[in-house]
């Protein structure tokens, strides 16, 4: 029997919208990220503590690329408790993934908690979706929305733990 | 020098008084102007002079550089001359060059050799750090260019090398089969064939299979869906760190396998992973996965044992195994299941393999059964042996019965065959227990006697086993056998002989036997002696 809770969360995203980053950011990696184009999916793991006791994330990287067909992607999903689907605020066309991924998470009949991220934020000349855009989609799945930078760090932290959070208070 | 502009604003001459004020007026009016012109007039004069003189400074320096144009083209003519003059000598020079290189080469080489020999028995750490990725990078290139070349030159030591690795995995190989030979011929050998022939195969045959042990390396317990682990076990000491992300890990792999190669149309499933002498034997069960870690080759109905596992523990907890989200408290603690488990199939990583209850209860069975056809044997060859003489009679027998009121009797018999067949009987009138009689007489087919019609008990036992029979005569059947120690009632006794009756778990026996085989605890009364024919 595992002796803490665990918790598997999925990291969701367009092709190169920083989900290995901030995966990076956040947890002890051991696996090289070459599995992430070989089987679409690599798997980090971090026990952070919380009030009610530690708590094991395993974090599912799925690749953005389109090599890897929607079922595997939806195998990959199942049993989550929770995701975090990312978007590159430079590339407006990414935002479009929130709504993709968040279907899927849907059609694969999980009812977890979401939290969007708009990664890159520290490239600010160059950003290309606004505030509102972001906070009108997360609202769409009454999620929150965060601005974040793997590369400053700014945000990677405080996502993953709102995500945990989330997860605590569904049970 | 250019004159003022001339006023030619009127048209008319002027009377002379109208002059003045005329006069005045433009005066006033065109004093700015005039000053202008003035000015502008100025400036012209300075600037003409300015350009005058820059002009001829300018046509100095153009003066100057002609010069030096010329002097500059004398010395390109002059260089010219000199390259046409050296060209002849720089080709002999560089021919000289040319044809001098192997000498060169001759002279630089020692010194180089000997520069890279010291900087390696100096610093050899910093030699192979400077040398390491041009050699990897040489041989890449080397092998891409010349792949056949590299081949013959690394042969004789690949050659070599896998020789000497076969070699030594031979010679592992061969310690494990004499371990276990001497193992089959030491006394937990007897043990081990039977073991063998009980499981079917032959003593050799299980030799050769321990001799490639298996063993458990790790088992872990899986949720079939999200790829988290349920428990895990691992009876080494090899623990795989991550085990949490390796559950995930192989989940995944299952499940791209699965739709890469089955498209998730069929429902068969990944159940093997090999990666060197390691194999992960995977059964699945509809909510969890076992995943077992293994080496060497797995015994026979490992699968069926895993199926039955994993079958079992869905029948107890499928609810709960396909629940779990993660938290622990909900789930049922599995781990010593898994531990039991390994246990079972016996691939501990040391210590030979266990027996199954059942299979250690039939060897104890045997090996009972084994001692009590051993003790038979002991008991029926010492009867025999005991029973020879009577049997096979030697030629001069001589008969000692010495009756004594203690319990214990002493007698021997000694037999004197008179081949006239008349028989002949000394026996003492009556029967005391300090008589001594030597009777001595010849079995006759023809004798009579008459026991003693009422038996009474007398308290004796058999002091060896002896042989039953009908009537006093060794010419008689044996009908049954009196073991030793057996307690018996002498009923009456006729010469060397005595009739005694025992019980056993049989029943009541009765019969005829040698009297110097049956100690007395009392003295058997006269009136029980049955008198001999001569008496």
């Amino acid at each position: 029997m595992p002796s803490i809770a665990q918790k598997k969360i999925c990291l969701l995203g367009e092709f190169a919208v920083g989900k290995t980053s901030l995966a990076r950011r956040f947890v002890e990696g051991r696996f090289d990220d070459r599995y992430l184009s070989t089987i679409g999916v690599k798997i980090s793991r971090r026990v952070i503590e919380r009030s009610s006791g530690n708590l094991n994330l395993l974090v599912w990287d799925l690749s953005g690329s389109d090599e890897f067909n929607d079922q595997i992607q939806a195998n990959y999903l199942r049993g989550s408790s929770g995701a975090l689907i990312v978007c590159d605020l430079t590339r407006r066309e990414t935002l479009a993934g929130f709504q993709r991924y968040a279907d899927r998470i849907r059609a694969v009949g999980l009812d977890i908690p979401l939290v969007f991220i708009g990664n890159k934020m520290d490239l600010v000349e160059e950003r290309a979706i606004s505030d509102a855009e972001l906070q009108s989609v997360a609202e769409t799945f009454q999620s929150p929305c965060l601005l974040s930078s793997a590369k400053t760090g700014e945000n990677t932290e405080t996502a993953f733990l709102r995500l945990a959070e989330m997860m605590e208070a569904r049970g | 020098m250019k004159s003022p502009p001339s006023d030619n604003t009127s048209s008319a001459a002027p009377s002379g008084r109208d002059v003045e004020p005329l006069d005045s007026v433009r005066s006033i009016l065109l004093a700015d102007v005039r000053r202008s012109i003035r000015e502008l007039e100025r400036r012209f004069d300075a600037f003409q002079g300015q350009a005058h003189s820059e002009n001829e400074s300018l046509s100095g320096q153009v003066g100057d550089l002609m010069v030096e144009a010329e002097r500059l083209r004398l010395l390109t003519r002059e260089l010219d001359n000199w390259s046409r003059d050296l060209k002849p000598e720089f080709e002999a020079l560089r021919r000289k060059a040319q044809a001098d290189s192997e000498g060169l080469i001759a002279r630089i080489t020692p010194v180089l050799s000997d520069m890279v020999g010291r900087t390696i028995r100096n610093s050899p750490n910093e030699m192979a750090e400077a040398l390491g990725p041009v050699m990897g990078e040489a041989i890449r290139v080397q092998i891409r260019d010349s792949r056949k070349d590299m081949v013959e030159a690394l042969y004789p030591i690949i050659g070599e090398t896998v020789q000497k690795s076969v070699a030594e995995a031979v010679r592992e190989f061969q310690r494990n089969i004499d371990s276990q030979l001497k193992r089959t011929f030491g006394p937990e050998g007897f043990l081990r064939t039977a073991t063998a022939r009980l499981r079917g195969v032959s003593a050799a045959q299980l030799a050769l299979r321990d001799a490639l042990p298996f063993s458990i390396r790790e088992i872990f317990l899986i949720q079939r869906e999200s790829g988290l682990l349920l428990a895990h076990s691992h009876p080494g000491t090899s623990e795989i760190v991550d085990s949490d992300i390796i559950s995930g890990m192989l989940t995944a792999i299952r499940d791209f396998v699965k739709d890469s190669f089955g498209q998730g149309q069929n429902e068969d499933e990944l159940d093997e992973v090999q990666y060197g002498e390691q194999r992960i034997i995977i059964q699945s069960g509809r909510a969890a996965y076992l995943a077992m870690v293994i080496t060497g080759v797995e015994p026979e109905g490992l699968r069926a044992r895993l199926h039955t596992f994993v079958s079992e523990l869905h029948v107890k907890y499928e609810s709960a195994l396909k629940q779990y989200r993660g938290d622990p408290a909900t789930l049922p603690n599995l781990q010593p299941q898994l531990a039991r488990l390994v246990t079972d199939i016996g691939g501990g990583e040391t210590g030979p393999k266990k027996m199954s209850l059942a299979m250690r209860w039939g060897l104890a069975g045997l090996g009972l059964l084994g001692l009590l056809l051993i003790a038979l044997a002991c008991f029926y060859l010492q009867f025999t042996i005991a029973l020879y003489p009577m049997a096979f009679p030697s030629p001069t027998p001589t008969n000692t019965f010495t009756p004594t009121t203690t319990p214990t009797a002493t007698s021997t018999p000694t037999f004197t065959p008179i081949p006239t067949g008349t028989p002949t009987f000394t026996p003492t009138p009556t029967f005391t227990p300090t008589l001594t009689f030597t009777p001595t007489f010849t079995p006759s087919p023809t004798l009579t006697f008459t026991p003693s019609a009422t038996p009474t008990p007398y308290k004796a036992f058999a002091a060896r086993s002896v042989w039953v029979r009908p009537s006093p005569d060794f010419a008689e059947l044996r009908v049954d056998v009196l073991l030793v120690n057996t307690p018996v009632k002498v009923l009456s006794v006729y010469d060397i002989w005595m009739e005694v009756e025992w019980s056993d778990g049989a029943g009541y026996h009765r019969g005829w036997v040698p009297a110097e085989w049956i100690t007395l605890r009392e003295p058997v009364p006269a009136e029980r002696v049955t008198p001999t024919p001569t008496q």
